[in-house]
């Protein structure tokens, strides 16, 4: 049993070894990059839009990434699986995105996430109802690293294996984390 | 008031939406952006092209360095032999064409070889094994 999954995984492995292969070689590279924006654009379109809300600028966040992917394959090492590389460039553009358009209306990125928060029922691309809302709105009173543990455990649900590796911060760590999360969005709801 | 619970609540689900064809869309929109990036290619292809025309004008100037020597060294030595020839066969130069030529600067500029002459002319006598038979001459 464990034997079996230990060569799954070194196949997995392999796998990925040639398809970054495939991804930085000239001939293969257009068709290889076309696989990964269809396996990767729509769980990072989520991971993005968690963190900086409305569709528009996701959109331009995603570009972003998938560019600076396309840019920078040809340095990725291969020390982490691709896959956690990727979400940890979505991440960074994501975040020094909100950070920016804070600086830029000259309100810090807490006043700018809950204007956000406001604006999201004109928004035609949420569908949403006052428990959505709420719980956007309990996320918003979270540290930074605390919102993006809740929202890739509750909203994305990604393994805290999958995100250890993206964060760069050990299992057992996280789950304190979501567990101090899910205790404060639990009291902000109860309470507001 | 009840108090809130995330698990004994149905899954909230984030409720964001995308317009529809997004995605595919996207991808496309992508891929048309990438072919920006290949120029880069190009200008890597082009950087070869300038350091293989560099490699080729150095072998060029380093190939016309022999010529070069060649040539400079030809004419000195034909300058030299063309000179002693002219001496030797063309010119009806004779020693005391040549004394009379002599100026007082030059006659001084040979006086001033003598002492040198001395000593060589010593040691010619004391290492030349013939010396004694120009004695007794």
């Amino acid at each position: 049993m464990i034997n079996s999954v230990l060569t799954i995984q070194i196949k997995a492995l392999q796998e990925e070894k040639e398809f970054i292969q495939e991804l930085l070689n000239p001939k293969t590279q257009n068709e290889a990059f076309q696989k990964l924006l269809f396996t990767y654009q729509k769980p990072l379109y989520n991971h993005i839009r968690n963190i900086v809300l409305n569709h528009d600028d996701t959109d331009d966040v995603l570009q972003n990434t998938f560019i600076k992917v396309f840019q920078y394959l040809k340095n990725f090492k291969g020390e982490s699986k691709l896959f956690s590389w990727m979400y940890r460039i979505a991440t960074n553009e994501a975040i020094t995105f909100i950070n920016q358009k804070a600086k830029l209306n000259g309100i810090t990125s807490e006043a700018l996430q809950n204007k956000t928060i406001d604006n999201l029922k004109a928004d035609v691309f949420f569908d949403g109802n006052e428990i959505q809302i709420k719980l956007q709105k309990a996320i918003a009173t979270l540290p930074e690293k605390q919102q993006l543990v809740f929202k890739m455990k509750y909203f994305e649900e990604l393994k805290y294996e999958e995100i250890s590796e993206i964060l760069g911060t050990s299992v057992g760590a996280l789950k304190a984390s979501y567990h101090h999360a899910v205790k404060k969005i639990e009291s902000f709801v109860t309470t507001a | 008031m009840k108090t809130f619970k995330l698990e004994d609540e149905p899954k909230i689900e984030s409720g964001f939406k995308t317009p529809e064809n997004y995605f595919e869309n996207f991808s496309a929109k992508i891929m048309q952006q990438l072919p920006e990036n290949e120029p880069k290619v190009i200008s890597l292809f082009q950087k070869r092209k300038i350091i293989l025309m560099a490699v080729a004008a150095i072998l060029v100037v380093a190939m016309m360095i022999p010529i070069y020597t060649l040539f400079s060294t030809n004419s000195k030595e034909l300058d030299e032999s063309t000179l002693e020839n002219y001496i030797t066969y063309q010119s009806s130069m004779n020693q005391y064409d040549l004394i009379s030529e002599l100026e007082a600067e030059d006659i001084n500029r040979i006086k001033t070889t003598i002492p040198l002459e001395d000593e060589t002319i010593e040691d010619i006598l004391t290492t030349n094994s013939d010396t004694e038979r120009l004695i007794l001459e």
